[in-house]
């Protein structure tokens, strides 16, 4: 186990070093440079001082060698400075992680309870007409445009009935718990139905496949209710491999939380990033970018132990 | 299980009974029939943008300020929109684009998924090894904030004239290529594991032992048996593609304005939910329900194509 | 008779495992195995699953490649994986020795297609040797699944057949079949080897069928040859002590209670880690100290120059 925990460690580090030079590339194949980005519309520019201080900041430099330095100044705990912020990356980043992390929490809270219900009841009656309709459910939430989700939820419930705010934070920062909660009850709706739908057809699956296994047959033939058999042998045993889905859906979480973020305007990773990336703000989407890629990786690294701890029938290869 | 003697079927009977099943097990399947008609009289309709201009003389991307946010009329059914153009004119352009980029990019990624799966899985070991590690960086990625940076990249800097690189067939080819380049894995992974059961098999020895190469028996044993599975995620994957470049156009970082597109229709209502709330309902709308009939014709071909129904053979 | 196929100081050691941070495992597989099989000749290899007796088949078919040693196909050495070889494989599950995406004609004809015979050609011959293993030409437009076991079993042979191979390497051809169908195949396989002059290597570990058909058997342990001689010398005065066990675990009719000291005791130890001396020193009888200190050399028993035995003691 722990030959094996270090191994896929070594791995994801390999892992995220490959992916930050990919980052840094592809990054450095956005418009312009971040020195003309930083002086554009400054009248006293002239071709000779922008030279300079493209030489300066080492933009003139071959990829490698530039990346070289970044990586070297970034091992050092210096990530740079945003061009858009005028502030260090990091500093713009820390609330945003916070922004996200509370709307995935939120989330996740609503989502694998609920997905477990639904799953449940589906599974007892496979083919019935609470599974058809779950099962639409389920396909609807992966067909879904998330950006559309959101638009529709504001004309309904802030626009024409004014019941919710459009925007997913308060405008002051001192809002109460409550206030913020209120702000958020749009933007979690959206991910959790875009997010429960493929947790659902898991679910479902996992557990008929349980619901159909020896040892619930036996727990049944004891004459145990219903309710205790699919809760506490069924449900228990399909939760197990759950732990993987979870992790998986991660990235596309995180993908979802974006678009959320966008549209309701909340400072979160996803918008951060997509703010960087449409000001070309070169540092800033870097790291932004990178930092989501080490949280989903590390995710699923954390879901393969867990998986491993969980289910004793699994051998480490 | 028929005896060789009892009836004399015709050359090709084997094979074709093997899809008529498949065709009659998907066409039970109301919910899959319905979508994949309603999948077809949408893209007649979409492909009717064309002639339909021509002969009622209006063009989708002509602005007339003068005609801004019309109700639904005999000459513009859905209205028109903050600009004076026809609503539905630019929904049936919109559909053609996100049609043609959903078969596009499915047809690059199934073949860059294959060929880099069915690769890794045949000759195995090192090679394996270092694809594999590489399908699991990208599945590590957030999707779509890469998808944005990728939109983002400025063609300039790769060796493109700055024509060329704002021309429309460029612009259209470049989100295919976006797409396709973060979602070939799924079909890798198929692709892959399939070679891997189907490469072992006697078949293949025998075929080996009488002297066949490796790309004889890619060709002629493997793709032949993993092509099931293959299709059942082609099929879904057109949907998933679809939902990409409309989520990638609403965010400014796929086909841009002029040209229609569901998602960056969208991009625009958006501005406009208080005057004109219709306008974001309908490009979401078709959205939504292009992706879900996709999705419900998947699930059909799925189920049709299911070893377990697959009356007789024994599949791998 | 003349000498078809040569095996010198054949070992096939295979890796297992190994990988980041894992050190790799060597299985010996087969271990420094020499043989020869004459033209028209069957020879058995037999012994328990696990005893390489396959690997050593799937080396003379050119499917795995040997780690040392050479193999020669009328004293003309063929290297690795490629190179002519006048082999044929026969599998062991007929269910999954055929595409069941192709026709059975296609199937039977895919040698010659791989040598570039034309499609009518190649498609006529097909029917021609159907026949010969007793399938109507109908069955050459047939999808596999249509077939029993024992008919696919045919249409792998004529698969065989079709090739004009001088040996075919049959791996446990029979023991997928049911008891009914298995003497029909190995009739058919008599009957092959009667008309065609094939040479065949038997791959089994039924020493009923193997004393049927074999001309010479080779007993494998633990990938080491432990005895080989003609079936005759072999079935009536086997030398080596897991020769006789073997022999000894055939029930018979009308023997009564075996000798219990040559009942197998014990499990067949692992390939991974081999024992020393004679491998076969931790279930044999007579094992003394010498057998877990040297290999014993395959020499002749006594009083028989054409039956070697790697015993210290053997009969």
């Amino acid at each position: 186990m722990l030959r094996y925990t270090i191994s896929r460690l070594l791995q994801a580090v390999l892992v995220i070093l490959v992916m930050s030079l990919l980052l840094f590339m592809l990054i450095g194949l956005m418009p312009g440079d971040p020195v003309e980005n930083m002086l554009e519309g400054n009248p006293a520019l002239t071709p000779e001082t922008m030279a300079q201080m493209r030489a300066l900041y080492g933009v003139d430099q071959p990829l490698y060698t530039r990346y070289g330095h970044w990586l070297t100044s970034a091992l050092h705990g210096d990530l740079g400075y945003s061009s858009v912020y005028f502030r260090p990356v990091l500093d713009v980043l820390g609330p945003a992680i916070v922004q996200t992390a509370k709307l995935l929490v939120l989330t996740e809270l609503i989502s694998i309870p609920l997905a477990m219900l639904l799953g449940a009841l589906a599974a007892r009656k496979p083919g019935g007409w609470t599974d058809s309709i779950i099962s639409l459910l389920a396909f609807a939430s992966i067909s879904l445009p998330g950006f559309w989700t959101s638009l529709i939820l504001i004309i309904v419930f802030s626009v024409k009935l004014g019941w919710l705010p459009a925007s997913g934070t308060p405008l002051l920062s001192d809002a109460s718990m409550s206030e913020q909660l209120v702000h958020m009850i749009l933007p979690v709706t959206v991910l959790t139905f875009f997010h429960v739908g493929p947790l659902v057809r898991y679910v479902r699956a996992s557990m008929i496949e349980t619901l159909n296994s020896d040892f619930v047959r036996t727990a049944r033939a004891k004459g145990l209710s219903e309710v205790t058999v699919v809760m506490r042998h069924a449900l228990r045993n399909a939760l197990i491999p759950m732990v993987t889905v979870l992790a998986l859906g991660f990235g596309s979480l995180f993908s979802g939380a974006l678009v959320v973020e966008t549209i309701f305007g909340m400072l979160g990773m996803g918008k951060i990033i997509y703010d960087a990336i449409s000001n070309i703000d070169f540092n800033l989407a870097l790291v932004g970018l990178l930092l989501a890629t080490i949280v989903t990786l590390l995710s699923s690294l954390l879901a393969d132990l867990a998986y491993a701890w969980l289910d004793p029938r699994i051998t480490l290869k | 299980m028929s005896t060789v003697t009892a009836d004399k079927a015709p050359a090709e009977a084997g094979r074709n009974s093997v899809w008529s099943k498949r065709w009659e097990r998907f066409r039970h399947n109301k919910l899959a029939m319905i979508s994949l008609v309603f999948l077809a009289l949408m893209a007649i309709a979409c492909a009717m943008a064309g002639p339909i201009e021509h002969f009622t003389g209006i063009d989708a991307n002509a602005t007339n300020l003068l005609r801004r946010f019309r109700p639904p009329s005999a000459q513009h059914w859905l209205g028109t929109d903050d600009l004076g153009r026809d609503v539905l004119l630019r929904l049936l352009h919109g559909g053609q684009v996100s049609i043609a980029v959903g078969l596009l990019a499915t047809v690059i990624t199934a073949v860059i998924g294959i060929a880099i799966g069915v690769t890794a899985g045949y000759i195995g070991g090192q090679f394996d090894n270092i694809l594999m590690r590489m399908t699991d960086c990208i599945i590590a990625l957030p999707l779509i904030p890469v998808l944005i940076v990728l939109g983002a990249v400025d063609l300039t800097k790769i060796g493109l004239s700055p024509e060329a690189a704002s021309s429309p067939a460029v612009v259209f080819l470049r989100i295919v290529i976006i797409i396709a380049l973060v979602d070939w894995t799924t079909i890798a992974r198929i692709a892959r594991a399939g070679t891997i059961t189907v490469r072992d098999v006697d078949y293949v020895r025998a075929a080996t032992v009488s002297g066949a190469k490796g790309p004889y028996n890619v060709f002629v044993h493997v793709l032949p048996n993993i092509a099931t599975p293959l299709i059942v995620a082609m099929t879904l994957s057109v949907g998933r593609i679809i939902l990409f470049e409309s989520t990638l156009s609403f965010l400014g970082f796929g086909i841009v304005p002029p040209t229609p597109t569901w998602g960056n229709m969208l991009t625009n209502a958006q501005q406009l939910i208080i005057s004109a709330p219709l306008l974001a309902v309908y490009p979401g709308l078709l959205i939504f329900t292009t992706v879900m009939a996709v999705n419900f014709v998947g699930d059909g071909v799925r189920s049709a194509f299911d070893p377990r129904s697959e009356a007789g053979s024994r599949s791998h | 008779m003349t000498e078809l196929l040569r095996l010198d100081n054949i070992s096939v050691n295979i890796p297992l495992g190994g990988g980041f941070l894992k050190p790799k495992v060597w299985l010996q597989a087969v271990n420094d195995v020499s043989l020869t099989v004459l033209r028209g000749e069957t020879l058995a290899l037999v012994g328990e699953s696990g005893s390489g007796k396959s690997t050593l088949g799937y080396v003379v078919a050119g499917l795995r490649r040997q780690s040392e040693g050479t193999v020669s196909f009328h004293g003309a050495p063929v290297d690795g994986e490629d190179g002519k070889r006048p082999v044929q494989v026969i599998f062991q599950d007929p269910f999954s020795a055929l595409d069941p995406r192709m026709v059975v004609g296609e199937i039977v004809a895919e040698p010659l297609r791989l040598k570039g015979v034309p499609s009518e050609q190649r498609l006529a011959r097909a029917t021609e040797v159907l026949g010969q293993v007793g399938l109507p030409p109908e069955a050459a437009r047939r999808y596999p699944h249509q077939f029993s076991g024992g008919q696919r079993q045919r249409i792998a042979i004529a698969r065989a057949l079709i090739a004009e191979p001088e040996m075919i390497v049959a791996d446990e051809p029979l023991s997928a079949l049911d008891v009914s169908i298995q003497s029909q195949v190995l009739n058919l396989l008599d009957d092959i080897k009667q008309e065609h002059g094939i040479s065949y290597i038997f791959i089994s570990h039924d020493l009923g069928v193997v004393r049927h058909l074999a001309d010479r058997v080779a007993v494998l342990y633990l990938g080491r040859l432990m005895e080989v001689a003609s079936r005759d010398d072999l079935f009536v005065t086997p030398s080596h002590p897991y020769t006789q066990a073997l022999l000894a675990a055939v029930p018979r009719i009308g023997k009564g209670r075996r000798k219990k000291e040559q009942i197998l005791k014990g499990e067949i130890p692992s390939p991974l880690s081999p024992p020393s001396g004679c491998v076969f020193h931790t279930r044999c009888p007579r094992a003394e100290d010498i057998c877990r200190r040297e290999r014993p050399a395959l020499l002749p028993a006594p009083g028989r120059p054409t039956q070697l035995s790697a015993c210290h003691f053997k009969d």
